[in-house]
């Protein structure tokens, strides 16, 4: 079996993102389904009720009337943020694992995908506020294909690593050499897999922009951005590090300053504790 | 003990039976102080290089800026009788990714806000492990002012 045809099997091994994250992502992106439609499905699944339930009871919100029922969560948070929680729910079980392969200890790749969710959401309320959820989504589930390279990283490190410090490769581009693949393609096939939109897809196979043409899609260029400025911050960033490509114009086509990435960062570290207490609750 | 230094957090102690730590720098600062004499030491990490950007932030959290942060860590030194003319300071981080150039470039912009104020302050710097695209977690030892570095996928090394 070549590399490729075993990866194959890995998808088909891999716990998929539970059957009512799929559900919501797909109505996330239609736009003839309203918000309320979503809210019932989520409160006829009882696992991601009461997930959603304590989440919303948590510091994270600071509630001083506990909530109840879906209904209650929808009316205090709003529904956006129902669907945001649900689907952190949903997928924080997959990507709460530790990827010895990628350097990252356990819960690191999840906070990773969380926080990047959470500020691609920051960036697409002022630039795109109408595609914010599938922004969102993206965001949290771009590295997914993590999740199955990662024992062939471990068995390829210094290869990749040889690339990167003698050759002037980037962390992807070298693993595209020596595997074969790399995390976003394989995150995008997973995704066409679980039959996620032809967008969502899209963006997570190129959320780190090796194509300059590629930029010139705004949502994919939001969820780029939310990345570069995780891995500045050092949130759950392993043995990659920082060895991907910083593209300055896609970031200038965006009418984004250095001014408002250094903003976006001071607002997400103020919000850091919280960010944190709503990672241990899910 | 270990004593964690958070993101945009600093902390300085005289408990020989600590280290202070500080995780995952990647374009963030990481400065070390230490006194041998009195035995002082401290962390700060900071993520930006300006607090003119966000004042109000500044106020709640000056150790988010370099600005705001660097001249507390060293007043919160002299508090322990260190003094800056026997201080160690050590400086990590500033990474970027690859290609970052001019102002986006905030590993940079942080790590020039730090040498300017150093400078200014006639302070210098004795050892430092900068830029590059690696991201790095510090761990000073109080018993000795010994620190140690650690790159994701490495093992710790003393400096």
């Amino acid at each position: 079996m070549t590399t490729i045809q075993l990866l194959i099997k890995d998808i088909k091994n891999l716990r998929p993102v539970p059957a009512i994250a799929n559900q919501i992502i797909e109505m996330v992106d239609n736009p003839s389904v309203s918000m309320q439609d979503i809210a019932k499905i989520i409160q006829y699944d009882p696992a991601v009720t009461a997930s959603l339930l304590r989440t919303c009871n948590s510091a994270f919100f600071g509630l001083t009337n506990p909530v109840e029922s879906v209904k209650d969560a929808v009316a205090i948070l709003g529904i956006d943020q129902v669907v945001e929680l649900s689907l952190l729910n949903a997928s924080g079980k997959t990507l709460n694992k530790a990827w010895k392969g990628y350097g990252l200890h356990e819960g690191a790749l999840w906070k990773h995908a969380v926080s990047s969710a959470l500020i691609a959401k920051d960036i697409a309320n002022k630039i795109a506020p109408e595609s914010r959820n599938t922004i969102f989504t993206a965001a949290l589930l771009k590295d997914i294909g993590k999740t199955v390279l990662d024992k062939f990283i471990q068995i390829s490190s210094d290869k990749i690593q040889t690339l990167i410090d003698n050759n002037g490769y980037s962390f992807i581009e070298a693993e595209k050499k020596v595997i074969g693949t790399d995390h976003a393609e394989l995150g995008a096939m997973i995704a066409k897999i679980w039959k996620f939109s032809p967008k969502m897809v899209n963006i997570i196979r190129h959320h780190h922009i090796l194509d300059q043409n590629v930029g010139k899609d705004r949502d994919t260029a939001i969820v780029y951005l939310s990345d570069c400025i995780c891995m500045m911050m050092g949130v759950g960033v392993g043995v990659d590090g920082l060895a991907y490509r910083f593209n300055d114009k896609v970031i200038r086509e965006l009418a984004i300053s250095p001014d408002d990435i250094s903003k976006i960062i001071a607002d997400f570290t103020i919000n850091m504790q919280k960010v944190e207490s709503l990672l241990r609750v899910v | 003990m270990k004593i964690i230094v958070g993101v945009s957090d600093m902390k300085v102690s005289n408990d020989s039976q600590s280290d202070i730590i500080t995780y995952s720098l990647g374009s963030c600062i990481g400065l070390v102080v230490f006194d041998p004499f009195v035995k002082t030491g401290g962390i700060l990490h900071y993520m930006l290089p300006e607090s003119f950007i966000d004042r109000e932030k500044a106020e709640r959290n000056p150790y988010m800026f370099a600005d705001t942060g660097i001249p507390l860590l060293f007043k919160e030194a002299y508090k322990y009788n260190a003094t800056k003319k026997r201080m160690k300071v050590a400086v990590f981080g500033g990474s970027q990714i690859l290609d970052q150039k001019g102002f986006f470039n905030i590993g940079k912009r942080n790590y020039m806000a730090l040498k300017k104020l150093l400078f200014k302050n006639n302070v210098l710097i004795n050892y430092e492990d900068v830029g590059g695209n690696v991201n790095r977690t510090i761990r000073l030892e109080i018993k000795t002012g010994d620190i140690f570095v650690k790159t994701s996928g490495s093992s710790e090394v003393k400096i």
